[in-house]
């Protein structure tokens, strides 16, 4: 077992009217090496401050989270040898100043990876996410789809054993979201590292991920857990695909209307 | 791109050249406004004399040196301040207080304290580049995507990396029109502190010839004045392309 989480749970404070808000309750999941985890729900289920929580970049209120296989009951914020998890923003949150190379070097230049090593890490990966020629561009003479591109890199740059991402597909256009997708999956067989992606597209959840944490809003709690055993390529157009498609859809929906009724 | 290009040389030229053609027919006074060549004769007259370059070279001195200490000490403290919170407190009071003042009207107190040479002058100048490039280096680190603070956060970025790699690049557009704006200050101010207390510089010869009603003299100063202008823009604007190259410009 890669990460664990047992009951983690996440309050918000509202400052203005001192009303304490449950973003989320008994949260209790364990993460596999390997396993591309879907983490699904509707919007405010609190599937990104998971994520973030996972990250070290916010702290749960309660419950605790572990990386079995490497550190004991510390917590990944301490960061103690090496980076277990990598962010992949939905915004990309590029470096506008850095370019695509400097954007990708930035995790081993700050951790003080010498700069041949940095560089030929970089281009490796540049490798990787079909970005040769871009090196020396600037974030703004991107496209978005290739943005992503860059933020992936940033974040495998650091050979992290989790690359976590929140929603990043959100903001592209249905075509390079394919594309980007079947990448992803490329990607994700070439590193053999963990991936746990948020996303709040069902055909994204199935189309991509090993299992779904089906996510239920107000407060964020763990549905259940589904296995997706579907063999890969898959087809959103497969019987499979649509049955399991059906099914999690009504689901979805249930739990949508519920939300909105509270 | 082309005819606006001729449209605006027509402009000058035609102003220029109706101008100088009303003061050549007596229309105009040359005691109000002399014509251009005999402002280019004044010039080129106080070039070789050596007065105007002298001139220059004391106000530039002055300015150089304002601008220089006053946009260090701008930055320093507009970095500190937009980074950390307490340091914010702090200055934010003294910034609302003395911003809004005139620092013009600062340079009698200077006088008082720094005496008639140059350290006052300087002082005024310095005074007035330095709250530019503190307010516009202060909104500068705040209008940083707080997500990208958060990025290099979780690429494994420290407290001081965060600082050096991404508060100062990415206040660096801001701070860049502070120092443009803090450039206009400086002359401004030059000229201001160069009217009393002083024998030299381009503001001083500038007031001696109203004073002796010497109008071509008064252009030719206001002239090089502009020039001054001119010159510390292009600088400035060349300085920002090689500092900030990935900054997305129309023209």
């Amino acid at each position: 077992m890669l990460l664990a989480l047992r009951d983690v749970g996440k309050v918000w404070l509202i400052e203005r009217t001192g009303e304490r808000v449950k973003a989320l309750e008994s949260i209790t999941l364990d993460v596999a090496p390997g396993e591309f985890l879907i983490l699904l729900g509707p919007s405010g289920c609190g599937k990104s401050t998971l994520l973030q929580i996972i990250a070290g970049l916010e702290s749960p209120s309660s419950g605790e989270i572990r990386f079995p296989s490497v550190t004991r009951g510390v917590s990944p914020c301490a960061k103690p040898n090496g980076k277990l998890t990598s962010m992949v923003f939905q915004d990309y949150a590029l470096f506008p100043w850095r370019t695509v190379m400097g954007n990708i070097v930035f995790g081993p230049e700050v951790r003080r990876v010498a700069r041949g090593e940095r560089e030929e890490r970089a281009r490796r990966l540049i490798d990787l996410v079909n970005l040769k020629g871009a090196e020396d561009r600037y974030p703004h003479e991107l496209s978005g789809g290739m943005r992503q591109r860059v933020a992936l890199a940033r974040a495998l740059a650091n050979d992290p054993q989790i690359v976590l991402f929140d929603e990043p597909l959100a903001a592209l256009d249905a075509q390079t979201r394919r594309v980007l997708q079947d990448e992803l999956l490329r990607i994700w067989g070439e590193t053999g590292k963990t991936f746990i992606y948020v996303t709040h597209s069902l055909q994204e959840a199935v189309l991509l991920g090993s299992r779904i944490v089906l996510m239920t809003a107000h407060p964020g709690r763990i549905r259940h857990i589904v296995d997706v055993p579907l063999a890969r390529p898959r087809h959103l157009t497969g019987r499979a695909e649509a049955e399991m498609l059906d099914r999690l859809d009504a689901e979805l929906i249930l739990e949508v209307k519920r939300a909105m009724a509270t | 791109m082309r005819a606006s290009h001729l449209r605006r040389i027509a402009s000058v030229l035609g102003l220029l050249v109706a101008w100088q053609i009303l003061v050549q027919t007596g229309k105009l006074s040359e005691l109000f406004l002399p014509a251009p060549l005999s402002v280019l004769a004044t010039m080129w007259d106080l070039t070789r004399s050596g007065q105007l370059p002298w001139a220059v070279l004391v106000s530039l001195n002055r300015v150089v040196q304002g601008f220089v200490y006053g946009a260090a000490v701008g930055v320093f403290l507009g970095l500190l301040a937009g980074a950390v919170g307490w340091i914010e407190d702090l200055l934010d009071p003294w910034v609302a207080a003395v911003y809004p003042i005139p620092k013009s009207a600062l340079f009698p107190l200077f006088l008082l304290w720094f005496g008639l040479g140059d350290p006052s002058k300087i002082a005024t100048i310095a005074i007035g580049v330095l709250f530019l490039v503190l307010v516009n280096t202060m909104a500068g680190v705040k209008s940083i995507n707080p997500v990208l603070l958060k990025a290099a956060h979780d690429l494994g970025a420290g407290r001081l990396q965060i600082f050096t790699k991404v508060i100062l690049p990415g206040a660096l557009p801001s701070i860049f029109t502070g120092l443009r704006l803090g450039a206009g200050m400086a002359l401004i101010l030059v000229f201001i502190t160069e009217i009393e207390a002083t024998k030299a510089g381009l503001g001083f010869l500038l007031w001696e010839a109203f004073q002796l009603l010497d109008t071509k003299q008064v252009f030719a100063g206001v002239v090089t004045f502009g020039l001054l202008g001119v010159a510390s823009t292009w600088l400035l604007q060349w300085l920002e392309r090689v500092g900030c190259p990935w900054i997305q410009r129309s023209n």
